[in-house]
């Protein structure tokens, strides 16, 4: 009896200590978001200036790595979401500038972008290619194929672009949060109550044992891209709504914000049963919250370093601190 | 019995020589067939055999924790740092006077060993997947080299008369292949310690099982990473006159990319011989893919090289992951 209730109080200690651990990094935006806000009003700055500048970052980022999930969860990952999201962007506004519609333009955005999500999955699934390796080569090709044709079109301005007036009816922040928490539904609809989501942490997990089980690795991979290239598409949708005209650096730091800001969310890079869509949302507004409130602390120049390790060292003492439950005697790899 | 052996022995040397030769061949023949020559100038040759140490080092230096599952953005972070502190102690010490190049080298190379040393420290002391710690570490080593240097671009300190003797000569560069080369191979294929982390590489549970003490082995290899990424470091300052610090936000990871195809090519020849030899004879062939690059610069744009270097990757891993299919593919009509 005695045996059975301490067994009890040591299931009950573990369960806390687990549900603060995921409850970590809602809390960890929550005190961000306060900090930010006191900071803000300490200095007499507005504060509604400074969360429609976080919103207008923190959403893309957001976006992209809301999609970015599924493919996290095979344990796989992709760090040419940024090239793509640019890649997509750029053909996007190609296609406007030849056509004049937007509705082709929003087709040809989408199109790229799941296209070339397809593509890296079916190079990884068809030919049995490292996933890292298709998306290192896609990251160049599609960075050098987009520089080429913005260096070309862009002349003496260096980049491209639609009108301002075509997107500035877009450009609010009910509209972005509409995007968002549509799209971040979609996905946890998929993730958390489909069979795509179940298969996809069970191949994570475990792919041999998903693979000995029946389970079609290779064509949850292409589902998985899929559902990701919506997100980078959704991302440069956003992007251009945001600022109109396209640069060879546009989303530049996307393809690896989106790891550190998966996480920062704290989800298990190896993917798996712990890959939870939320990870994304919190993790990318935390980033983002994060690199705003050191760059206010810190100014001049050398700011931007002082910052870069400050964020850093925040990023690895979060990593370590949701992750102490889940060391093992090896060496993690 | 005798016969077999040579047999064997042709085979090896073949498979070993084969990309190499039908690379220069191909790039040969591009640049015959445009009416110029691959290397026609002294600076030319120079260019080459530093190019091809820098790529053969830096695939050594990815190969390293690679092999071992440890996936390490900070190599490019760790080259420009420790090549800025190399170059801003030896001006301090010696103001860009004789034997400046000799003391940025040292100090280069020692920064990197101590930087790649706190690497390794922090993936085992924090004990998160190596992919993560150096996502964190590549952002620290980019900030201190921005904190340090304000982002401008390191000239005076790396442009005198002593880097200038380094850069007129390929003798340095073919030095530093050979001490390399000879270093990684006694180190890796020679030592207790090499036979330890091919242990660890090819079954770490069953390895630390037997006794294998992982820890010690890991931060060693991080170390040696960065020691040649120190070199690979004082390399590049040597070849392009400045020092370019600009990077934040993992800016600094480009450099590991240039090291996958020679790492797959490497790996493709060890199957006949050495591995890093196989590393160094991948590096002299994106060394004549980069020569022909510069001859046709007028032509083929940088945007249009890395398109190129990316599809030749694709197309290389595509027939390593499917080779037994296209032999057998082949097979019927042999027969």
């Amino acid at each position: 009896m005695k045996k059975t209730l301490e067994k009890e109080a040591v299931l009950r200690a573990y369960k806390r200590k687990q549900l603060l651990i995921t409850l970590l990094p809602a809390l960890a935006l929550a005190i961000l978001f306060g900090v930010l806000c006191a900071l803000v009003s300490s200095k007499g700055y507005r504060l509604d200036i400074y969360l429609k500048k976080i919103l207008n970052e923190g959403v893309v980022l957001a976006v992209v790595a809301t999609g970015a999930i599924f493919i996290y969860s095979l344990g796989s990952f992709d760090i040419s979401l940024g090239a793509s999201t640019l890649f997509s962007a750029t053909l996007g506004v190609m296609a406007y500038n030849a056509t004049e519609s937007f509705p082709i333009m929003i087709l040809v955005i989408f199109g790229v972008a799941i296209g070339c999500s397809l593509l890296s999955s079916v190079l990884a699934s068809v030919f049995h290619i490292p996933v890292f390796v298709t998306t290192v080569a896609m990251m160049s090709v599609l960075t050098a194929v987009a520089s080429q044709i913005i260096s070309v079109n862009g002349g003496a301005l260096g980049g491209i672009s639609i009108p301002s007036k075509l997107v500035r009816p877009l450009d609010t922040i009910e509209f972005k949060l509409l995007m968002l928490f549509g799209y971040a539904a979609l996905c946890i609809f998929v993730f958390n109550f489909t069979k795509i989501g179940r298969r996809l942490k069970f191949l994570g997990g475990n792919a041999n044992c998903a693979k000995l089980s029946g389970i079609r690795a290779d064509r949850y991979a292409i589902v998985a891209f899929v559902m990701a290239g919506i997100g980078v598409g959704l991302g440069a949708f956003l992007t251009l709504v945001y600022t109109p005209s396209v640069t060879p650096t546009t989303a530049g730091g996307i393809g690896m914000n989106v790891i550190v800001a998966i996480v920062f969310g704290g989800m298990p890079i190896s993917g798996g049963p712990r890959s939870r869509i939320y990870s994304a949302l919190m993790g990318g507004f935390s980033y983002i919250l994060l690199n705003n409130i050191l760059k206010m602390l810190i100014s001049g120049n050398a700011g931007y370093g002082i910052s870069q390790i400050v964020s850093a060292v925040f990023f690895l003492a979060v990593v370590y601190i949701t992750g102490m439950n889940y060391r093992t005697k090896l060496l993690a790899r | 019995m005798e016969g077999q052996m040579k047999n064997n022995l042709g085979k090896r040397i073949v498979g070993t020589l084969a990309i190499p030769v039908i690379v220069a061949v191909v790039l040969l023949s591009l640049c015959a067939l445009g009416g110029r020559s691959m290397i026609n100038t002294a600076l030319g040759f120079n260019n080459f055999v530093s190019y091809t140490a820098i790529v053969m080092i830096t695939t050594i230096a990815l190969s390293i924790n690679l092999n071992s599952g440890r996936f390490d953005f900070s190599l490019g972070a760790i080259m420009t740092l420790s090549s800025v502190i190399g170059a801003k102690v030896s001006y301090a010490a010696l103001a860009g006077g004789e034997g400046s190049a000799v003391l940025m080298f040292a100090v280069t190379v020692l920064s990197g060993i101590v930087l790649g040393l706190i690497s390794g420290v922090i993936y085992v002391f924090l004990g998160i997947p190596p992919i993560i710690t150096s996502l964190g570490v590549t952002l620290i080593y980019e900030g201190i080299t921005f904190t340090i240097t304000q982002g401008r671009y390191l000239m005076t300190e790396v442009q005198n008369d002593s880097m200038r003797a380094c850069r007129n000569t390929w003798i340095y560069s073919a030095l530093l292949i050979v001490a390399v080369l000879a270093f990684i191979i006694y180190v890796f294929d020679r030592t207790r310690f090499g036979c330890n982390y091919r242990a660890l590489k090819e079954g770490q549970k069953v390895a630390v099982d037997t006794g294998i003490r992982e820890v010690p082995n890991a931060i060693a290899c991080y170390t040696v990473c960065g020691g040649l990424m120190g070199v690979v470091g004082f390399l590049y300052a040597v070849r392009t006159t400045n020092i370019d610090t600009s990077a934040l936000n993992f800016g600094s990871i480009g450099i590991m990319f240039t090291a996958f195809l020679p790492m797959f090519i490497g790996g493709y020849i060890s199957r006949f011989s050495n591995e890093k030899l196989g590393f160094f004879l991948a590096a002299l062939c994106m060394s004549m893919l980069n020569s022909t690059f510069a001859v046709f610069s007028n032509e083929i744009k940088a945007s249009t090289q890395s398109i190129i270097n990316a599809v030749l990757l694709v197309l290389f891993l595509i027939y390593l992951s499917n080779e037994y299919r296209i032999k057998a593919f082949f097979r019927p009509i042999r027969k």
